[in-house]
């Protein structure tokens, strides 16, 4: 393993406690600054990480607005950072593959249940072995049955209502999903057959890597009236689903980062990272993009929709038929959105980019559900399996500074490979029982990689987004049950 | 033309993991640009899975173009990815049979081999996709040498 040279650091100037300017002298070519939300504790480490001048590459892009942004899970990605948003305008902007991510529509989904905690401690073994069994993960998982071309095209189409039309949950689900589950800009006949056939037989799979399953208790309210609102309370259990479009969203960004690629200097623009590869949003292969990654995300949506089926069928099993787990609410954290928002003293119509960043809209605004209308929209934040997730609200900040986004996890610090040289020989199933969660992973070598010294703490970096007036935290989340890929 | 392709005389073959703090890179070296397309290969195998005693092997021929070797180097991980998580096996390696550079671009054929997991194949880590990102090819001195990034 060779490390990697430190970066030079790039000009920061702080703005406040949790604000840090990257001014347009910085880097050659900059359109707008660089705006990084973080306190001292989180902005340290950073000072020689990658991710900054990531954030002041995506400043290159033609047509953005505002500036671009990095939440305070801000981490190195590849062309955009981890934690990147950027908005650009429908006349002189782009569309860039590489701000959405390989993992289209990858976002977390939070269902609640009315078991308490002593309801599952007797029985979390049986539990955890149960969904297990119940939702096919790691890799290579598949469903043993592959969809055919129309079904496919359906759920290409349809999104979470297609699961729900098959049986698989109600119409409250949709409510409560972010866009109800479906981008109606779909266009199934702009992916690959390599595409459909990575997916077909995908549907209803969790992943690997840092995607999981968690059995939760709500064991702190921080906001005691919006976690009624959102029908949270102490004590309570949840499970959290964090997944997405699975082979079918990977391959839709690897062909239209290829198609990018090819296209970038015929349109004239110049990136400072290949992988930064766009087009103006008003071109052709803009829209063969946004297409194939509507499909992927109505894709990513029916998965975790299929899951939470699975799910409940699982927890009916274990605790008899009375226990429905309803959705609090399905949020996307990796996803480009046509959205209007304020620039100056004029509203625009934007496309912005979010990546590893969550859509933290405030309570009044018409995208959010009415049942949460008064409150905000809720926001999920997941920490690591050994710490906690955060549910908060939006805040009016986050449509003021980060056109209504917010941070989307924790964030990591450490490599996947310095975090299993860390932990070499440390029994980690052993250690999480000690602390009452029980987990369930296909291969051991994971839990070292998405251990706890891996990732910053969740509740610091909510802390930033709270401070910076984007999000109020809500309830606090802890796993009692954990199952990974 | 991101370099001329041709041997560099008295290059062995190596490859090795890169940090990175979400993802994992590969740097991999090679006498000419077709033994770096395999080594680079051999690389996401070793990321991707266990396939030390791999025995059930089934083989695929692959083909990819493109405008420059860097972009080559992006089509020929992926498809090896996409052909992996298409077929749901572990990649185990990839030979070049040929390897052309013309005005109107590169274009690499060969064969891949894959095992499907068992108890002698054990999976490490799902490789989503090979990105751009700071991916390197270039000829030097010391050898045809690559740079690149996986998203996992």
């Amino acid at each position: 393993m060779s490390a990697l040279a430190a970066e030079p650091h790039l000009a920061l100037e702080r703005i406040d406690a949790f604000r840090w300017r990257i001014p347009r002298s910085a880097q050659a070519g900059m359109r707008v600054d660089g705006l990084v939300f973080a306190d001292d504790g989180l902005i340290e480490p950073l000072r020689d990480d990658p991710c900054l001048s990531q954030v002041a590459n995506v400043a290159t892009l033609p047509g953005i607005v505002g500036h671009s942004l990095g939440m305070p899970d801000l981490h190195w990605g590849y062309g955009f950072p981890i934690g990147g948003v950027a908005a650009f305008t429908l006349d002189e902007g782009v569309v860039s593959p590489g701000g959405i991510g390989f993992d289209i529509n990858c976002g977390v989904r939070l269902l609640r249940s009315d078991l308490a905690i002593a309801d599952v401690k007797p029985v979390a073994d049986r539990l955890a072995d149960a969904l297990f069994r119940a939702v096919p993960s790691g890799v290579g998982a598949h469903t043993g049955r592959r969809l055919n071309r129309a079904e496919l095209d359906d759920v290409l189409q349809q999104g979470a209502a297609w699961a729900v039309a098959a049986g698989h949950g109600t119409a409250d689900d949709l409510a409560v999903t972010e866009e109800g589950g479906r981008l109606d800009t779909a266009d199934p006949g702009q992916l690959s057959e390599r595409a459909r056939l990575r997916g077909s037989n995908q549907l209803g799979t969790l992943g690997s890597g840092n995607h999981f399953l968690e059995v939760q208790v709500v064991d702190q309210l921080l906001d005691p009236s919006a976690a009624a609102v959102l029908g949270l309370r102490p004590g309570q259990i949840t499970v959290m689903i964090h997944c997405g479009s699975r082979g079918l969203g990977h391959q839709v960004c690897t062909d239209h980062v290829a198609v990018m690629d090819r296209a970038v200097l015929r349109h004239g623009i110049s990136i400072p990272d290949r992988q930064l590869a766009c087009v103006p949003l008003g071109s052709p292969e803009a829209h063969a993009y946004l297409g194939a990654m509507g499909a992927a995300a109505n894709f990513a949506w029916a998965n975790r929709q299929l899951i939470a089926d699975a799910v409940r069928r699982t927890f009916a099993s274990v605790f008899g038929l009375d226990h429905s787990l309803p959705l609090v609410y399905d949020v996307s954290h990796n996803m480009a959105k046509f959205e209007r928002h304020r620039v100056g003293e004029r509203e625009v119509d934007l496309c912005v980019h979010r990546k590893g960043a969550t859509r933290a809209f405030p309570a009044g605004h018409p995208g959010i559900p009415d049942a949460y209308r008064e409150v905000g929209q809720p926001v999920l934040i997941p920490g690591d399996m050994g710490r906690a997730s955060i549910v908060g609200v939006g805040l009016p900040g986050a449509m003021a500074e980060t056109f209504g986004s917010t941070c989307h996890g924790a964030g990591r610090t450490m490599s996947r490979h310095a975090a299993l040289r860390q932990l070499r020989g440390v029994n980690l199933i052993d250690e999480l029982r000690r602390e009452g969660i029980i987990v369930r992973v296909s291969r051991r070598g994971l839990l070292a990689e998405e251990a706890s010294v891996a990732y910053k703490d969740v509740e610091s970096v909510v802390g930033v987004a709270a401070g910076a007036g984007h999000v109020r935290p809500v309830a606090r989340l802890r796993p009692l049950v954990v199952v990974k890929g | 033309m991101d370099g001329t392709p041709g041997q560099v005389e008295g290059v062995q073959r190596w490859h090795a993991a890169v940090a990175h703090t979400a993802d994992v890179g590969v740097r991999a070296t090679a006498p000419d640009p077709g033994g770096l397309l395999e080594e680079a290969a051999t690389a996401l195998a070793e990321l991707s899975a266990d396939v030390s005693h791999a025995k059930h092997l089934r083989a695929q021929e692959i083909e990819v173009r493109a405008d420059d070797l860097a972009a080559l180097t992006f089509a020929w991980l992926n498809e090896l990815v996409g052909l992996a998580d298409a077929l749901g096996e572990a990649l185990v390696e990839a030979r070049v049979e040929r390897l052309d550079a013309s005005p109107d671009g590169w274009l690499a054929r060969g064969k891949a081999t894959f095992a499907a997991y068992d108890a002698q194949v054990q999976p490490r880590q799902q490789v989503k996709a090979a990105t751009f990102h700071r991916l390197k090819v270039a000829r030097q001195p010391d050898g045809w040498n690559l740079e690149a990034y996986f998203d996992v």
